[in-house]
C-alpha cells in the first residue's frame, strides 16, 4: 500500500517534471514544441558527457539545463519564430527538428542503450516499505521546481510580463513589453526544463537516442489537459499519473500505458478546457 | 481512363484532358514497369505505392480539408492486421481474403466515424482533432502489444499464407490502385462538391452559415479515408507477408505527414510522387547512410516547413512559371443561369419574431427582454452606442447554442438550441461585418457552395454554368462580380468582397437576411449600391432585412423602421421619422447615460 | 506643420488589408496640447489610434514623434518612446492585480514607488486596492485605472480611446479634472477619441471631426461656432 502511494507520487513527479518546459513553451506561445522529446533525449546525453567528464552526478541536472537552454536559443531563433502565426507547422517543424537532433544524437553518440550514474544509490524505509531514495528525491525535485517556476512567474518582474503576453500579447505589446523577446526567453527556459528532466529521469532508465519519444505524446496530453497553469498540471499528473499507476498495477500494464492519453483525450472532449483551475 | 466523359457536360477541359492522358500514361508505365525495373526496385516500388495510397488519404484530409492528422497509420494498420490476423488464424482462401477485406474496410471506417465523431462536435476545438489522432495510433500499437500470440505481440506476424500471385502482378496491383486512386481523387476534388472541402479548410464558420452540416461531411471523408487506408494497408500485409504493431504506430503516422510535406500539400500527385520518392530513395541509401539519409529527410522537412511550405509541388510550379509555360489565366468564368425561386408558398405574415431574448456572460448581462417581430418586406435597422449589445442580438437570432434565454422563430419554425445550419434551413441568411468569404476559391465556386444546401453538388463533374436566383444574380451583375467569376477571392477588392457575401447569402434564397455593418471600409459608390440593391430586394422579393449600422446617414437613406438597442434592450422601436427626430436617441448617442432615466 | 509637434501625421492612410479606413489624415499635437478627435462609431477613430501605436502599419503618410518617424516600428518599441495608449476594450489584464496593472506600465528608469505615489494623488482609491484583481473593479473603477496605468509612463503623450464611454457624470468630471492637472504639472499631449462632445468641450484645446475616415472639420473647441460645427459634423 505504502509502496502504491509512493509510485503514484514518483510518478507524478516524473511526469511533473518532463512536463514542466513543454508548458510553458505552450502557455506562452500556444506551440506545442514536438521537439520536446529530443530536448530530453539532449538532457539525457548531456548528463552522460557530464559522466564522462567525470564531473559530479548533481552537476550534470544544471549542466543539462543550461545545454538545452542554449539550443533552445538557437532553435528559437532559427526555426519557432517564422512559425508564430501558424502553430500547426509549428508542430510539423518542431517534429522535424526532433528527428534531425535525433539523428545527430545517433550519429555522435552511437545507437546503443548507455548508462548514468546516479547521484545517488540505494533504499530508505518509509513507513514499512523499502524505496529507491532517488525516486523519492524526484518527488522533492519536483516540488521545488514547482516552486521556482512558480516564484519566477509571480516574483518576478519576467514572470509579470510573461504573464501579461499569456492574458493579452497586443495589450502587453503596447505598454512597452518586447512580446518577441518574451518568447524568446520562454522557448529557451522550456527547452533548459526539457533538457534538465531529461537528465533527471536517465538514472532511472537509460540514454538512447529515441529516449524521449515515448514520453512526447503523454506530456502533450497532460499540457493539453492543464492549460497555462502550474497547478492544473500538479493535479493532472497527479490523478492522471495516479490512474496509470493504479490501472498498470491491477489491471494490465498495457491498459495503464494507455491510460493518461485516453483520459486526457475523454476529459478534453466533455470539457474543451480540461482541468485549467484558473 | 475509366470513366470517359461525355463530351456534352465538359465541352473542353484542357486540364481534364491533361490529367486523363497523364493517367493513361502512369498505367502503361506501371503495365511496363516489371520488364524493366530490376526485382529489388520492383519490391521497394511496391511497398513505396502502397504507402503512397495512405499519403494520398494524408493530403485530402489535411492539405484540401485542412484536418491535420498523425493517425491514418492507425487505419493502414487495422487494415493490414485484419489481413494478417484472418490468414493466420483462419489460413488463406477466396472467401476469407474477401472477409478479411470487408472486415478490414469496416473496422477502418467505423474507427474513422468515431473519431471523426468525437473531433468534430459543434463547439470542440479544432486542435482537438490532432489530439484524437495521436492517441489513436497509441491506443491501436498497445492493443496489438497486448494481443499476446494472437497478434504477435511486438514481432507482430509472418509467414502466413496470402494471395500466390507473381510480383509482377503485385506491381501491377499496387500500381494500378495507387494510380487510379489518384485520378479519381482529382476529379473528385476539383468537382463542385470537391469545392465543398476546401471551402471548410478556408473558411467553416462561413459554410456552417450557408447551411453545410461540416461536421457530418469530415466524419464522412474521415471514415471514407480511414477505409482507403485500410485496403492499402491490407495489400501491404498481403504482399510482404510480415506485420507489426509499428505500422499501426505514431512514428508511422508522422512519416507520412512528412511525405506530404514534402511532396506538396493540397496537390495530390506531390504527396504521391513524394512517397514513392523518399521511400525508394531510402531504401538504397539507408543501408549505406541510415542516419546521415534520416537526418537529411529531417533537415529538409524543417526547411520546408519553415521556408516553403507548399513542398516540391510548389516549387516545380513556380519554376514552371518562371520559365514562362505558366497556366494561361483562368479562362472566362461559367454562364450565369438564373433559377426560379424555390417558393414555399405564401409568405407567412411573420418573418422573425424575438421573445424575451437574453444574453449573459456569467454574471453580466448583455440583452435582456428584448422582444419583437419583424414582417416580409420591412427593412429593420439595429442602431445604438458600442456595447449595447447589437452585434450579441444578430448572433442570438442566427445561432441558437448563443441565447441564454427566451426564444426565436424563423419563418414561424422556432429556433431551437441548433447550431447556424438549423437557423439557415429555416430561412435565415447572415452577412457579416468583415467580408467572409472563402479566399482560395474562385467567385463562381464560391456562389456553388452557397448553393449547394439548394441543389445537391455533383461529386465527379464541374458544372459549365452557374445558378443562382434572381436576387443574387443581380448583386452579381450590378457590382461587375459577373466579369470577375473565374477570379480567385483573394484577389478581389474589398467592396467586391462585401457584395460577393452578400450574393452568397442571398443564393440561399432565404427569407431574413441578418447584415453586420454591410458598409464597413466600403467607398461611397458602392454604399450607395449596396443600399439601393437592398431597398429593391425588400420591395420586389419581400425580403426581411434586419440590419446593424453605424452609418446613420446609411441606415435613414434605406431603413423602413429603425430599433434602437441601448445597454441590451430595445430603448425604442418605430419609423426612420419616431427615431431620428428622438430626443432619447440623440442624447444616448452624446453618450450620457442619465438620458435613458430621463426618458 | 509646427516643427516641435510631439506628435505629427502627414497624410496617414490606414486600414485592415485592402479595406482602407482612415485617409489622408493630417494632424499635429504640440507639446502640452490637448486634441480631441470625435466621431460617430465605425468613422475609424480607433483605427487612427491603432495606427500611431504602430499595430497597423500606415497604408500611406508619415508618423512621427518628436520629429522621429514612427511608422513600421513595433508597438512596444513606441510604448517605450512614452506613448502610453488606453485602448477602448479589453485594456486592462482582468486577471492581473491592480498593482501588477499599474507595474506593467512603469518605464525602463521608473522607480514604481513614486510613480505609485504621484499617481494615486489624481485616484486615491487605488491606494488601498492595489492586491485586488483588477477584474473585480466596477466600470467606472476600471475606466480609471486604465488612466491610471496610462500615467504610470510619465508619457510625452497619451492616447485615450473612450475614457469617458458608459461612465456616469461624477466620474467623467474626475477625469476631466486629472487630465488637465497632468497636462499643467507635466506638459503632457494628449489624443482623445471621443464620442462625448460635453467632455471633449471641456477637457480640449482644438478638436477634429472624424467622418467615414476623414477629418472634415477641425478648429479650437473655443471658437465661437466651434459647437454649431460639431454638432454639423456629428450629425446623424
Amino acid at each position: 500500500m505504502t509502496a502504491q502511494i509512493l509510485d503514484v507520487l514518483t510518478t507524478a513527479a516524473m511526469l511533473f517534471i518532463v512536463c514542466l518546459g513543454l508548458q510553458i513553451v505552450y502557455g506562452v506561445m500556444r506551440i506545442i514544441n514536438f521537439a520536446h522529446a529530443a530536448f530530453l533525449t539532449i538532457g539525457g546525453y548531456s548528463a552522460l558527457v557530464a559522466a564522462q567528464l567525470g564531473l559530479n552526478p548533481w552537476l550534470a541536472l544544471p549542466f543539462a539545463g543550461l545545454v538545452g537552454l542554449v539550443l533552445g536559443a538557437l532553435v528559437e531563433r532559427l526555426i519557432v519564430r517564422p512559425l508564430y502565426a501558424r502553430p500547426l507547422d509549428a508542430i510539423l517543424a518542431t517534429w522535424g527538428l526532433g528527428i534531425v537532433i535525433g539523428q545527430l544524437v545517433t550519429i555522435g553518440f552511437g545507437r546503443e542503450v548507455q548508462f548514468v550514474p546516479s547521484p545517488v544509490q540505494g533504499t530508505v524505509e518509509v513507513a514499512g516499505a523499502t524505496y529507491s531514495l532517488y525516486r523519492l528525491l524526484l518527488v522533492l525535485g519536483a516540488g521545488l521546481l514547482g516552486l521556482a517556476v512558480a516564484a519566477l512567474l509571480s516574483g518576478t518582474r519576467f514572470g509579470l510580463v510573461t504573464r501579461a503576453v499569456i492574458m493579452n500579447e497586443s495589450l502587453a505589446e503596447g505598454l512597452g513589453i518586447n512580446s518577441g523577446l518574451v518568447r524568446f526567453a520562454c522557448f529557451s527556459v522550456g527547452a533548459g526544463l526539457a533538457s534538465l528532466a531529461g537528465a533527471a529521469i536517465t538514472p532511472l532508465s537509460s540514454v538512447d537516442p529515441n529516449m524521449g519519444v515515448p514520453w512526447l505524446v503523454g506530456a502533450f496530453m497532460l499540457v493539453m489537459v492543464s492549460g497555462a497553469s502550474l497547478r492544473s498540471l500538479a493535479l493532472a499528473t497527479l490523478l492522471l499519473g495516479g490512474a496509470q499507476v493504479l490501472i498498470s498495477a491491477y489491471a494490465s500494464p498495457v491498459l495503464g500505458g494507455l491510460t493518461i492519453v485516453v483520459l486526457a483525450a475523454v476529459i478534453l472532449r466533455l470539457r474543451p478546457k480540461g482541468l485549467a483551475l484558473d | 481512363m475509366t470513366e470517359p466523359l461525355p463530351a456534352r457536360e465538359a465541352p473542353a477541359d484542357p486540364a481534364l484532358r491533361r490529367a486523363a492522358l497523364l493517367f493513361a500514361a502512369t498505367l502503361a508505365a506501371v503495365a511496363a514497369g516489371p520488364f524493366v525495373l530490376d526485382a529489388y526496385t520492383v519490391n521497394i516500388l511496391i511497398r513505396a505505392l502502397l504507402y503512397a495510397v495512405v499519403a494520398l488519404t494524408v493530403d485530402v484530409l489535411w492539405g484540401y480539408t485542412g484536418i491535420l492528422t498523425f493517425g491514418q497509420s492507425a487505419f493502414f494498420g487495422i487494415g493490414a492486421y485484419a489481413a494478417g490476423l484472418a490468414f493466420t488464424h483462419l489460413g488463406f482462401s477466396p472467401g476469407v481474403a474477401v472477409l478479411a477485406l470487408v472486415g478490414g474496410i469496416a473496422a477502418a471506417g467505423l474507427v474513422g466515424a468515431l473519431v471523426g465523431w468525437l473531433a468534430f462536435g459543434y463547439g470542440v476545438t479544432p486542435i482537438y482533432v490532432s489530439v484524437i489522432t495521436l492517441v489513436l495510433p497509441i491506443v491501436v500499437t498497445q492493443l496489438l502489444f497486448s494481443g499476446g500470440t494472437f497478434t504477435g505481440s511486438s514481432s507482430g506476424l509472418s509467414g502466413f499464407d496470402t494471395l500466390d500471385i507473381s510480383i509482377e502482378a503485385w506491381f501491377w496491383l499496387a500500381g494500378g490502385a495507387c494510380a487510379t486512386l489518384t485520378f479519381l481523387a482529382w476529379i473528385a476534388l476539383r468537382s463542385d462538391a470537391g469545392r465543398l472541402l476546401v471551402a471548410i479548410r478556408e473558411n467553416e464558420g462561413r459554410c456552417q452559415y450557408l447551411g453545410i452540416d461540416t461536421a457530418r461531411l469530415k466524419i464522412g471523408l474521415m471514415a471514407l479515408s480511414a477505409a482507403v487506408a485500410a485496403v492499402a494497408g491490407y495489400l501491404y500485409a498481403g504482399f510482404t507477408d510480415v506485420i507489426a504493431p509499428e505500422l499501426a504506430g505514431f512514428v508511422f503516422g508522422t512519416q507520412i505527414v512528412i511525405w506530404v510535406a514534402l511532396g506538396g500539400r493540397g496537390t495530390l500527385i506531390g504527396p504521391v510522387v513524394g512517397a514513392v520518392v523518399i521511400e525508394v530513395v531510402s531504401a538504397y541509401l539507408s543501408g549505406e547512410l541510415p542516419y546521415v539519409w534520416n537526418l537529411v529527410i529531417g533537415a529538409v522537412f524543417v526547411l520546408v516547413i519553415v521556408a516553403a511550405p507548399g513542398g516540391a509541388a510548389a516549387m516545380v510550379r513556380r519554376l514552371w512559371i518562371w520559365t514562362g509555360r505558366g497556366r494561361a489565366r483562368a479562362g472566362p468564368g461559367p454562364a450565369i443561369e438564373v433559377v426560379p425561386a424555390a417558393g414555399g408558398g405564401p409568405l407567412p405574415d411573420e418573418a422573425l419574431a424575438l421573445e424575451d431574448v437574453s444574453r449573459r456572460f456569467g454574471s453580466l448581462a448583455v440583452l435582456q427582454g428584448v422582444s419583437f417581430r419583424v414582417r416580409p418586406g420591412e427593412l429593420l435597422s439595429l442602431v445604438g452606442p458600442n456595447g449595447a449589445g447589437k452585434t450579441t442580438l444578430m448572433r442570438c437570432i442566427a445561432d441558437g447554442t448563443e441565447r441564454s434565454g427566451g426564444g426565436v422563430r424563423i419563418g414561424g419554425h422556432a429556433v431551437g438550441r441548433g447550431p447556424p445550419a438549423e437557423c439557415v434551413a429555416y430561412g435565415l441568411g447572415r452577412k457579416f461585418q468583415t467580408a467572409n468569404v472563402f479566399d482560395g476559391l474562385t467567385v463562381a465556386e464560391s456562389l456553388r457552395v452557397a448553393r449547394a444546401r439548394r441543389e445537391t453538388p455533383s461529386l465527379w463533374r464541374r458544372s459549365a454554368t452557374l445558378r443562382l436566383p434572381a436576387a443574387a444574380a443581380r448583386v452579381v451583375a450590378a457590382t461587375g462580380l459577373d466579369e470577375r467569376l473565374a477570379d480567385e477571392v483573394v484577389h478581389l477588392s474589398h467592396g467586391l468582397k462585401q457584395a460577393l457575401e452578400l450574393a452568397m447569402v442571398l443564393a440561399l434564397e432565404p427569407r431574413v437576411v441578418l447584415l453586420d455593418e454591410p458598409t464597413a471600409g466600403l467607398t461611397k459608390p458602392e454604399r450607395t449600391l449596396i443600399g439601393t440593391i437592398l431597398t429593391d430586394l425588400v420591395a420586389s422579393e419581400r425580403l426581411c432585412v434586419v440590419l446593424v449600422e453605424h452609418d446613420l446617414d446609411f441606415v435613414r437613406q434605406i431603413s423602413s423602421r429603425i430599433i434602437v438597442l441601448h445597454q441590451g434592450r430595445v430603448a425604442l422601436d418605430g419609423s426612420v421619422a419616431e427615431v431620428v427626430g428622438s430626443e432619447l436617441v440623440r442624447s444616448i448617442y452624446a453618450g450620457e447615460p442619465q438620458a435613458l432615466a430621463e426618458a | 506643420m509646427s516643427r516641435d509637434a510631439v506628435l505629427e501625421l502627414a497624410a496617414v492612410s490606414s486600414g485592415y488589408g485592402a479595406a482602407i479606413v482612415v485617409r489622408g489624415i493630417d494632424l499635429a499635437i504640440g507639446r502640452g496640447e490637448i486634441v480631441a478627435l470625435l466621431g460617430k462609431n465605425g468613422m475609424g477613430k480607433t483605427t487612427l489610434l491603432r495606427t500611431i501605436m504602430g499595430y497597423l502599419r500606415p497604408a500611406e503618410g508619415a508618423i512621427r514623434l518628436e520629429g522621429r518617424a514612427i511608422a513600421g516600428l513595433s508597438p512596444h518599441r513606441i510604448a517605450r518612446r512614452a506613448v502610453a495608449y488606453a485602448p477602448q476594450e479589453a485594456a486592462i489584464f482582468q486577471d492581473l492585480s491592480v498593482g501588477e496593472n499599474l507595474r506593467l506600465a512603469l518605464r525602463r528608469g521608473g522607480v514604481y514607488a513614486e510613480e505609485l505615489t504621484r499617481v494615486t494623488e489624481a485616484f486615491p482609491f487605488l491606494r488601498e486596492r492595489g492586491g485586488q484583481r483588477a477584474g473585480s473593479l466596477s466600470g467606472g473603477e476600471q475606466k480609471m485605472l486604465l488612466v491610471a496605468r496610462a500615467l504610470m509612463a510619465r508619457p510625452r503623450i497619451m492616447l485615450l480611446d473612450e475614457i469617458t464611454e458608459g461612465l456616469q457624470p461624477s466620474v467623467i468630471r474626475r477625469l476631466a479634472a486629472v487630465l488637465r492637472a497632468e497636462r499643467q504639472d507635466s506638459g503632457t499631449a494628449m489624443l482623445l477619441v471621443e464620442q462625448n462632445v460635453a467632455f471633449a468641450r471641456e477637457v480640449a484645446d482644438r478638436y477634429a471631426v472624424l467622418r467615414r475616415g476623414e477629418i472634415v472639420d477641425a478648429g479650437p473647441v473655443g471658437a465661437a461656432d466651434a459647437e454649431g460645427r460639431i454638432e454639423a459634423g456629428l450629425r446623424i
